[in-house]
């Protein structure tokens, strides 16, 4: 039985696709800000063709990447209320459980694993970073975009904490991403060298077994599929 | 074309027997003060003017170059009596022949003053523009520092109204009273290669200049100063952009602010101390001098800058409390995260 499933929509691996993108321009024309004394922070910006340029290009994609989080987030909430969609990245008890089964499984406490549903902990973690952090970095981003207009109705102060918060959430959620995500989307030995699925959408039954195992089972038990839900995708051969 | 001076007292010169202490440099300086000792001594140059041939015997005597040079020395060519005719149409193009007599012995000074403003002056075709004379002095040269007010006396000579600034500022007043430490014209602008003070690629490094100064330890102590101005200038957004500015290191004039600098708030040769009332970083006056740049700038938009200030508990507890937050939640997640990687791996060699 060779099966695969489609478990990305393609407004969630174009969702994905450009938060990708822009965090990496956010990161190379922000980094260089904050270090702005080494050498390759000014190299880089020179061959960015100016600090003006630089914080042109980072501001633009500042805003956009404020317009995906927020129809993003509201994408997400229309279709859980309308019951379009399982509020599948909500975390619960069960996470944290899985959190401590996991660690003792890592440890060699215990031999039994973990039974994930349509995303683990880890995924959860990541992604409720992303968001929290992102709309940090959206609202202390704009604070230091509008300087003038903040401080017509805050305090002046809100302007250096907004600079340390930013510029400390960006370094976090770049060091996380180098860390843990380049581990678990390309050098956990599961997937190496390079977990396809936010890309293609697609995942196998195998690894369904393995990483999803409690998602599959309600699947073949009730297979209520709406574009948010995997889907059974049949290669053709025994369909 | 008119010989420069016709010499008729050579023989009588010549002739009077030397005394035993007498060198043979001043045997020299004798032989040619016995004409250009003459007040009245002049030569009147094909365009009109007058040209004074007269020098001043005692000033020369007291000179740094009294014991070491003869006249013929810098005026080369002039040992042979009558002087050889000289084909000059006015004093600047007089004086301009001179603008290389230093060069032999001074080489590197002279080396050192081809890249400098003044003589790009010169070179453009600004005969006023300044040599070596018109600044060590000609017959008259002494140390240029001693004493060291000196230097913006020299200056103030062409500049009278920035010297006349400077000697009012908290670094002039300073000066004046022989304090060694205060800066003077010459160690912003350099005395030899002088940068075009007005290039946006030298005004970006005024925060360098600054810090020659203020981030020395021992010499601010005395003053009770902060040696933190320049890094806390540095890491705040205008400090970025005037590092990153650097790099691109413009040639061009600056016409509008790149961003502020050390002299765009405390000014340039105005600059009092910051507690002065007329100080432009005084919290009173800041807003004001914030609207230099931002004219919507409100009351409360100077306090986005900490005065130079690190983040502290007692002068900005929100500030600190954030860097604090993240001095420590950034090494917990990140080690937390690598942790569990590193467990995740170690379970999958053992499972192997």
């Amino acid at each position: 039985m060779k099966e695969t499933f489609l478990r990305f929509s393609l407004r969630q691996r174009l969702e994905h696709l450009s938060v990708m993108i822009l965090f990496l321009v956010l990161a190379v024309t922000g980094f260089p800000q904050k270090f702005a004394g080494a050498a390759w922070a000014q190299t880089t910006i020179r061959l960015m063709g100016g600090v003006e340029i630089a914080r042109f290009v980072h501001r633009l994609a500042g805003i956009l990447f404020a317009v995906l989080t927020a129809v993003h987030l509201g994408t997400a909430i229309a279709l859980v209320l309308s019951g379009k969609s399982r509020p599948s990245m909500v975390p619960g008890r069960k996470d944290f459980a899985d959190a401590i089964k996991t660690l003792r499984y890592y440890l060699g406490l215990s031999d039994a694993e973990a039974r994930f549903d349509r995303f683990d902990y880890r995924q959860k973690f990541e992604y409720w970073g992303l968001v929290m952090g992102g709309l940090l970095m959206v609202g202390t981003g704009l604070v230091l975009y509008m300087p003038l207009q903040v401080t017509s109705f805050l305090p002046g102060v809100v302007i250096p904490v907004a600079k340390v918060a930013h510029s400390n959430e960006g370094l976090m959620a770049f060091l996380v991403v180098i860390t843990w995500h380049i581990y678990n989307a390309h050098l956990n030995p599961d997937v190496f060298p390079f977990d396809l699925t936010i890309f293609n959408g697609k995942i196998s039954r195998h690894r369904m077994e393995h990483e999803h195992p409690l998602e599959l089972a309600r699947l073949a038990g009730e297979r209520p599929h709406t574009e948010h839900e995997p889907e059974l995708v049949h290669d053709g051969k025994d369909a | 074309m008119a010989p420069l001076l016709p010499v008729l007292l050579l023989a009588a010169a010549a002739a009077s027997a030397p005394a035993p202490a007498v060198t043979p440099i001043e045997q020299e300086v004798d032989l040619c003060m016995s004409c250009h000792g003459d007040k009245d001594a002049r030569v009147e140059l094909p365009g009109g003017e007058k040209l004074p041939l007269f020098v001043d015997r005692a000033a020369f005597a007291s000179s740094i170059h009294a014991r070491d040079l003869r006249c013929t020395d810098c005026h080369a060519g002039m040992d042979e009596i009558p002087h050889p005719e000289r084909n000059v149409k006015s004093t600047a193009e007089f004086h301009a022949g001179f603008r290389d007599a230093c060069k032999a012995c001074h080489f590197d000074k002279y080396a050192l003053s081809q890249g400098g403003v003044h003589y790009k002056q010169f070179a453009m075709g600004n005969d006023a523009a300044p040599g070596c004379v018109d600044c060590h002095g000609a017959h008259d040269v002494f140390p240029a520092a001693k004493p060291r007010s000196r230097i913006s006396d020299t200056c103030s000579g062409c500049h009278p109204d920035v010297a006349d600034t400077y000697l009012k500022s908290v670094h002039g007043k300073a000066m004046a009273d022989g304090n060694p430490d205060v800066p003077v014209c010459t160690d912003c602008h350099r005395a030899h290669d002088i940068s075009d003070p007005r290039v946006e690629s030298w005004i970006v490094k005024t925060p360098e200049l600054c810090a020659h100064c203020h981030t020395d330890k021992t010499m601010m102590a005395k003053y009770g100063l902060s040696t933190a101005v320049v890094d806390t200038y540095l890491s705040d957004f205008h400090g970025v952009t005037s590092t990153l500015s650097r790099a691109r290191g413009s040639s061009a004039e600056r016409r509008a602010p790149v961003t502020a600098l050390c002299i765009d708030c405390h000014g340039v040769h105005d600059i009092t101390k910051t507690g002065d009332a007329r100080s432009p970083v005084l919290r009173a006056n800041l807003v004001k001098t914030c609207r230099k740049c931002h004219p919507d700038a409100s009351e409360s938009f100077p306090d986005a800058w900490l005065s130079h200030y690190e983040p502290s508990f007692a002068k900005t507890p929100l500030v600190y409390g954030v860097k604090i937050f993240y001095g420590v939640f950034i090494p917990f997640i990140i080690g937390g995260l690598v942790l569990q990687v590193l467990l995740h791996l170690w379970r999958v060699v053992v499972n192997r």
